[in-house]
C-alpha cells in the first residue's frame, strides 16, 4: 500500500513546518533574527501509463495517462530576509542597519562571520565587539578617556574628547553584501557564514552599492509576524491530521485485504 | 479463478492506485505550486465465448485540476504567482520545464533561480541576471523587472501547444511534449506564493467512498469464495 509511505512524507513535512514556526515563535524577540518559512515540493512520479502511448493502430494516443505521485519532500527552508522595525535603546553601541548588508565579524578560527546584530559592546581593550566577544572587522579601537562617541549614517565613528572642542575619526564600519543572503549558512548566535551559494561577500562602505545605512543608539527587531506564524501553525497542524486520517484509511483497507480467506 | 473474481480484483487494484493519488495530493497540501490530480477510471470490454462479454474498470488517465490555487503574501520580491492562465519556465538539465512555483533567489552569480537551483529563463529563453548591488526589485504584473527604473528582464510565461500535455514531474515540474507558446496576458503577483490547489475536504471524502468500496470489493471477494467452495463441497459430496 503505497498510500501509508506517502501520508508518512505528508507527515514529516508538516512536522517540520511545525518546527520551523516554533523556532519562529521562539526567536520572536532575537535581535535582527528573520523568520524562515519550509518551502516543498512533490517527489517522484511514478508513470503506470505513460501519456502519449499509443493506444491503438491508428495513432490514436493516450492524453495524459496515469501519473502516480509518491508524496512529498521539504525543498528549503528559506529566510525571509525583511528588515524589523528598529527600537530606541540609546546604547552608544547599538547599532541598527537600516537596509541591506551585515556586519563582517572576525571569529575566533581566523573565518569572517556576517551578523545584523548591531547589539555591539567594548573590550577591555577598547576594541568594538559583539556580544559574544569576536572583533568587528575593520577593528575599531576606542580609546579610554574617550568621553562619548557617536557612529553617522556612512559608518564613520568619532569620539569626543574632554580636552578637545573637535571630535576625532577613530574608524569606519564596512558593511558586507551577498549576491544571494538567503544562501548564507546559520550558525546560531545571530551569525552567518559565507558558502558555495551565497557568493563572494562585497565590502563597501554604508550608503554605498546598494548597502543600507547605519543608525546609532537602535537595535533591529526580529521581522517575525507572529499573527502569520500562528495561522501558519493552525494550518500545519491541520494538514498533519489529516496525512493522520490517510494513513488510518489505508490501514483499514490493508486490514481488508488481509480478511479475505 | 473465474471472471468474477478477475473482474473484482481490477476494481480493487483501480482503488488501491487512487487511494495513493489521494495521499498524494493530501501529502502535497501544502506545497507551493502542486496542482491536484486525479484518476479517471474507464471500462474495458473483453468478448468471453460467442455472445457473452465481461466489462472491468481500469484506471487509463490522470487528469490535472487546473484551478487557480489560493494566493499567499510573502512579501519577498522574489516570491512570485500566477494569476489565471500560464506556466513559469525554468532550465533543468533535462531541458525546459513548467512550473507554478514561483519561490525565485537569485544565486550566487545573481542569476534567478528556482529552489532546486534551476534558472528561470525570460521571455527570450535566457536566464535572468540580477545585479547583487539592486535594491528595490520591481516586478510589473506582465513579468517585467526593473531596479530603481531600470529595466532587466522580463519574466516569461508559457502554455503548453496542446491542452492536457503535462507529464508531472519531481519538484513540481510539468514537461511538455509537443512544445509550449508564449502567454500574452499573463499575470505576475510580486510578493505572492500560490498555494496548492488540493481540495482537502473533496479528498478526503473521496478517500473515504474509496475505503468503504475497497471494503465492499472485499467483502465481494470473501462471498464469492464461499459460493466456490460450497460448489465444490456439494460436487463431492
Amino acid at each position: 500500500m503505497r498510500a501509508l509511505k506517502i501520508a508518512a512524507t505528508g507527515m514529516s513535512a508538516q512536522q517540520l513546518r511545525v518546527e520551523t514556526i516554533s523556532n519562529n515563535l521562539a526567536n520572536m524577540s532575537t535581535t535582527g533574527y528573520n523568520a524562515r518559512r519550509a518551502e516543498f515540493s512533490d517527489l517522484h512520479y511514478q508513470q503506470a501509463s505513460r501519456p502519449g502511448t499509443i493506444n491503438a493502430a491508428d495513432g490514436t494516443i493516450l492524453p495524459t495517462g496515469v501519473q502516480l505521485g509518491l508524496g512529498v519532500r521539504p525543498t528549503a527552508v528559506s529566510v525571509h530576509l525583511a528588515q524589523g522595525s528598529l527600537s530606541q535603546t540609546n546604547g552608544d553601541l547599538d547599532i541598527a542597519i537600516e537596509g541591506r548588508g551585515y556586519f563582517e565579524i572576525v571569529l575566533p578560527s581566523g573565518q569572517s562571520g556576517y551578523t545584523r546584530d548591531g547589539g555591539l559592546k567594548r573590550s577591555a581593550d577598547g576594541l568594538i565587539v559583539t556580544s559574544d566577544g569576536f572583533p568587528v572587522a575593520p577593528e575599531i579601537v576606542i580609546p579610554e578617556d574617550a568621553r562619548s562617541i557617536s557612529i553617522n549614517a556612512d559608518g564613520q565613528v568619532f569620539a569626543y574628547f574632554s580636552d578637545a572642542a573637535e571630535a576625532q575619526l577613530l574608524g569606519e564600519f564596512s558593511l558586507a553584501n551577498f549576491a544571494n543572503p538567503k544562501g548564507l549558512e546559520a550558525v546560531g548566535s545571530n551569525l552567518f557564514l559565507e558558502t558555495e551559494a551565497s557568493g563572494v561577500p562585497i565590502v563597501s562602505a554604508p550608503g554605498e552599492d546598494g548597502l543600507g545605512t547605519l543608525r546609532q543608539g537602535y537595535l533591529e527587531d526580529s521581522s517575525v509576524d507572529a499573527v502569520r506564524e500562528v495561522t501558519e501553525l493552525i494550518e500545519a497542524q491541520r494538514g498533519y491530521e489529516l496525512n493522520a486520517k490517510v494513513i488510518t484509511a489505508a490501514d483499514q483497507m490493508l486490514a481488508a485485504t488481509a480478511q479475505v480467506r | 479463478m473465474d471472471n468474477t473474481s478477475y473482474t473484482i480484483l481490477t476494481r480493487q487494484s483501480g482503488l488501491t492506485r487512487e487511494m495513493s493519488t489521494i495521499a498524494n495530493n493530501i501529502a502535497n497540501a501544502s506545497t507551493t505550486g502542486f496542482r491536484q490530480e486525479g484518476l479517471v477510471f474507464s471500462e474495458y470490454v473483453q468478448k468471453v465465448g460467442r455472445n457473452d462479454s465481461v466489462s472491468m474498470a481500469t484506471s487509463r488517465v490522470s487528469h490535472v485540476r487546473g484551478e487557480q490555487g489560493a494566493l499567499i503574501q510573502t512579501g519577498n520580491s522574489f516570491d512570485l504567482a500566477v494569476e489565471g492562465d500560464g506556466f513559469f519556465l525554468v532550465q533543468t538539465p533535462d531541458g525546459e520545464r513548467l512550473t507554478r512555483a514561483g519561490a525565485f533567489t537569485p544565486n550566487h552569480d545573481g542569476d534567478l533561480v528556482n529552489m532546486d537551483g534551476y534558472a528561470v529563463l525570460d521571455v527570450s529563453g535566457s536566464p535572468i541576471f540580477i545585479p547583487p548591488d539592486s535594491v528595490g526589485i520591481k516586478i510589473a504584473p506582465d513579468g517585467t523587472i526593473s531596479n530603481q527604473g531600470q529595466l532587466l528582464g522580463q519574466i516569461g510565461l508559457v502554455r503548453p501547444t496542446t491542452a492536457h500535455d503535462l507529464t508531472r514531474e519531481a519538484g513540481v515540474l510539468f514537461s511538455v511534449k509537443n512544445g509550449h507558446e508564449p502567454v500574452v496576458a499573463g499575470r505576475v503577483m510580486q510578493g505572492f506564493l500560490e498555494n496548492s490547489n488540493v481540495n482537502t475536504i473533496g479528498q478526503l471524502t473521496r478517500m473515504i467512498e474509496v475505503q468503504r468500496a475497497y471494503e465492499a470489493g472485499q467483502s465481494f471477494l470473501e462471498q464469492e469464495n464461499d459460493r466456490v467452495l460450497n460448489t465444490v463441497k456439494t460436487l463431492i459430496r
